[in-house]
């Protein structure tokens, strides 16, 4: 089997993890704490990939990244059609559950938490670090594994800017593509499988994150009489 | 009182809300008192930096802390350099904090900050509970805990919101006590948000008395209980049996009041002759008398025919509401086993005295 679309897709997505975390963890903040005008157009500019179609997406990419681009002239980058470019597709598709995930995380911290916090000598970014960052943890690593697991699998924005390059940029879902259309079902079923198991895996560890904690009481006697029925993880909208 | 250490004054509008607050404290326990929505959290969280006033002033210890349309250079230091210590409502523990890091919380760039934290709860006895964290133990603990860990950072000012709302009788005469001892220790200038008479008696030197966003009364917290300013002020108090009457005669000897065309006689004091005035007399200074026995001197003046509308009782008093001839009621109070021969049920006549010495007429 060619391990190499399964490389490259773990090479893509731990990039674009890192740019869903950092990004996604600051708008979230920002849209759970801070008060600015436009902050419901942010909001939802922030979503949009969400309920795109994915060619939309990708042609949206290709303006801002593209030849003669305000950005691509700035920063002198050309990435399209290389990794880099379907690691950029895919922290665009993740980012939306992240931020989502981080900003209810955020919001339910309880605010005098962080006025205790201040009135104990705390700057902003302390109140953040030893406070609302412990606090939201668990929310917060939800979002960024379904964000992660978002992207792995991004294909249409991908195909429109990184293009279907093997060995260059044709990641996991492009090769089962590629596979399929060739009739080489053996190998689709292998990575159609391999998928499966990552994405399940990934979900599986959402609801470990995501499941409230057992009552206090309940955590309080341990082992005392019959332990209350776990609570259905999908309570709690993500 | 040894001299004004903090001096607040400020003004803030919140929709149709104005709070407009002064008042001065020294190295004392000042309570702010009053009904729930007059403001008290609001003038805490000013002081605190926590809310930015509109305009005045917040000076400690010669600091300007806040200023905004006064005179003086504008100020306003951030919530975290005021250097004060404030206990939550609810206590605002941190949850994934042991008790011990909470207490070292403010502590962290120190060096002794765990040995320091260990010391402090041990002087507030909860060195036991260092390990512990904060749902695992009682509402009373927690408090103390919070009080300890507002006290970590050695602050000279000390703000507390409600900080006997939610734990029972023997732990908050416990905090009452450990409240006194740290600030007659540490010579705090403490404020205390509370509208709980009897925790404003158990810890107060004075009484700020808030009411709608304004500061009513200021004074001993016995003076201001004993002569409220205001029929407002008596009510905020909890005083019962306030009533308005007219002043019928006033001489040195004492006034003779008309309520409703009850004639009651009362201690001497400035009034003049046709003037209405507020006055009440407490539920237990109100008297049954024994109808078949001569009433004593004390109780000699004032005395009622009612009618019993309602008898209630408690572990600590039975309370009375009585029908007077003029059309009002009265309270009544007095010790479960007082008056013992009497039957005292709803629907029966007595014969009340409103003590003479015992009527208070609000200055106005």
């Amino acid at each position: 089997m060619n391990w190499g679309p399964v490389l490259l897709s773990l090479k893509v997505t731990a990039v674009a993890t890192a740019v869903i975390f950092v990004f996604g963890l600051a708008l979230g903040l920002l849209l759970a704490r801070a008060r600015f005008p436009g902050k419901t157009l942010l909001g939802a500019v922030i979503m949009l990939p969400l309920v795109l179609p994915p060619s939309v997406v990708g042609f949206y990419l290709l303006l801002a990244l593209g030849r003669g681009s305000p950005l691509a002239e700035w920063t002198g980058w050309q990435i399209l059609f290389t990794w880099k470019a379907a690691a950029v597709a895919a922290a665009v598709v993740g980012l939306p559950l992240m931020v989502q995930a981080a900003r209810a995380a955020i919001a339910d911290v309880d605010p005098a938490l962080e006025n205790a916090a201040r009135m104990l000598g705390s700057s902003e970014p302390e109140v953040f670090f030893r406070v609302t960052l412990p606090l939201a943890r668990r929310g917060i690593l939800a979002g960024l594994v379904l964000g992660a697991t978002r992207a792995l699998g991004e294909f249409g924005a991908t195909l429109m800017i990184a293009g279907n390059i093997p060995g260059r940029t044709q990641t996991l879902p492009l090769a089962i593509y590629d596979a399929v259309q060739s009739r080489q079902y053996d190998v689709a079923n292998r990575l159609v499988l391999l998928t499966t198991v990552l994405a399940l895996l990934s979900l599986w560890a959402v609801q470990r994150f995501e499941a409230p904690r057992p009552p206090r009481w309940a955590r309080q006697q341990v082992g005392s009489v019959a332990a209350p029925a776990p609570a259905q993880a999908g309570d709690r909208a993500p | 009182m040894t001299g004004a250490r903090l001096t607040v004054d400020i003004e803030k509008r919140l929709g149709p809300f104005r709070l407009a607050v002064r008042f001065e404290a020294g190295t004392e326990i000042v309570v702010l008192f009053g009904p729930s929505g007059a403001g008290k959290t609001l003038t805490l969280n000013a002081i605190a930096g926590l809310l930015t006033p509109d305009a005045g002033e917040v000076v400690f210890d010669g600091q300007a802390l806040f200023r905004k349309h006064r005179p003086g250079p504008a100020a306003n230091v951030p919530a975290r350099k005021r250097g004060i210590g404030f206990v939550f409502q609810n206590y605002a523990l941190f949850p994934h904090l042991t008790v011990a890091e909470n207490v070292a919380f403010a502590l962290w760039r120190r060096r002794d900050a765990q040995q320091r934290a260990l010391a402090l709860l041990e002087r507030m006895r909860l060195a036991h509970l260092a390990a512990r964290y904060p749902h695992e133990i009682s509402g009373g603990q927690q408090q103390r805990v919070a009080l300890a860990r507002a006290l970590a950072a050695e602050p000279r000012l000390l703000l507390l919101d409600e900080p006997f709302s939610a734990i029972d009788h023997a732990a908050r005469e416990r905090l009452q006590q450990d409240l006194r001892a740290l600030q007659a220790e540490l010579g705090l200038v403490v404020i205390c948000v509370t509208h709980q008479l009897e925790d404003a008696f158990a810890i107060g030197h004075r009484l700020v008395v808030i009411r709608d966003g304004q500061v009513a009364q200021t004074g001993l917290v016995d003076d201001v209980f004993r002569q409220p300013a205001s029929h407002q002020v008596a009510e905020i108090m909890g005083i019962r049996n306030l009533f308005r009457a007219t002043v019928v005669d006033a001489t040195p000897q004492g006034l003779v009041l008309d309520w409703d065309g009850l004639r009651l006689e009362a201690p001497a004091r400035p009034a003049t002759p046709g003037t209405t005035v507020t006055a009440y007399i407490r539920p237990e200074d109100i008297r049954i008398l024994y109808p078949d026995r001569p009433a004593t001197r004390p109780v000699h003046h004032n005395q009622v025919n009612g009618r019993i509308l309602e008898c209630r009782a408690t572990a600590t008093f039975r309370t009375l509401r009585a029908a007077l001839p003029n059309g009002h009621e009265v309270e009544v109070r007095f010790a479960p086993h007082a008056y013992a021969p009497l039957t005292l049920a709803a629907g029966d006549a007595i014969l009340l005295s409103l003590r003479r010495e015992a009527l208070v007429i609000l200055q106005e």
